[in-house]
C-alpha cells in the first residue's frame, strides 16, 4: 500500500468503526458516526498536509 | 452520601477479569465470551486488520521495555496491547520489520493504533461486563 492516501482512508475507515462502536449504541447513530469520524480524518491530514507544504523539510 | 451506581445492562457477577483477560489476547473476544457477538465480531475484524496490514507494511515489532528510550518503551507496550497477534507475529519472524520500506511508518501507525484501541476494547469489555454498558 504505497499510496499515501489509500493508507490514510484505510486507517480512518477502520478506527472510525471501532469508535463509533464504542461510543454510539444504535446502527443509525453509528453509522452517521463513523462516516463523520472517517470525513474528519481525512479532511484533516488533508488540511494540516497543505498547511505543510511550504516548510517540506 | 454515596453516589448511586447506573446498572444499564445485564450485570455477570465474575465476568468482568476473564472478559478484560481474552478482550487482551484477542481483539474482541472479550465482547464474544459476554454474548456481544457482533461487536466482538467488528472489533476483531477492525483491530484485527489494522494489526495485519501494519504488519504488511512491514511495521518493526521490537520489543523495548527500558526507559532509555521512552517513546520506544510507548510503542512497544502499545503494540503489545494486541495480545496474542502481536507475539504470534513476532515468533513468525515479523519482528524486525524494514525501516528501507517507504510504507514502514504507515506500518507502525497501524500496529500502534490498533493496540491503543484495543485497551479502549479491553475498558469496553469491562463496562458490559459490570453493567455500564450494553
Amino acid at each position: 500500500m504505497a499510496s499515501h492516501l489509500l493508507a490514510l482512508i484505510v486507517f480512518s475507515v477502520l478506527a472510525s468503526v471501532v469508535f463509533a462502536m464504542l461510543l454510539r449504541d444504535d446502527r443509525q447513530s453509528r453509522v452517521r458516526f463513523a462516516l463523520m469520524t472517517v470525513g474528519a480524518f481525512v479532511l484533516s491530514a488533508v488540511v494540516v498536509g497543505w498547511l505543510m507544504y511550504p516548510f517540506p523539510n | 452520601m454515596e453516589k448511586e451506581k447506573i446498572i444499564v445492562g445485564e450485570q455477570r457477577a465474575g465476568a468482568a477479569i476473564p472478559a478484560c483477560l481474552f478482550a487482551w489476547l484477542l481483539p474482541g473476544a472479550g465482547h464474544l465470551y459476554l454474548g456481544r457477538v457482533g461487536k466482538g465480531l467488528v472489533f476483531l475484524g477492525a483491530i484485527g486488520a489494522l494489526f495485519v496490514l501494519g504488519v504488511i507494511m512491514d511495521a518493526g515489532l521490537q520489543m523495548h521495555l527500558g526507559f532509555d528510550d521512552p517513546l520506544a518503551l510507548l510503542r512497544s507496550l502499545a503494540q503489545m496491547a494486541l495480545g496474542v497477534p502481536y507475539f504470534l507475529a513476532r515468533a513468525l519472524g515479523f519482528e524486525a520489520g524494514n525501516v528501507t520500506s517507504v510504507t514502514y511508518e504507515y506500518g507502525n501507525t497501524f500496529t500502534e493504533v490498533g493496540g491503543l484501541l484495543n485497551v479502549l476494547v479491553i475498558l469496553d469489555a469491562y463496562d458490559v461486563a459490570v453493567g455500564r454498558k450494553r
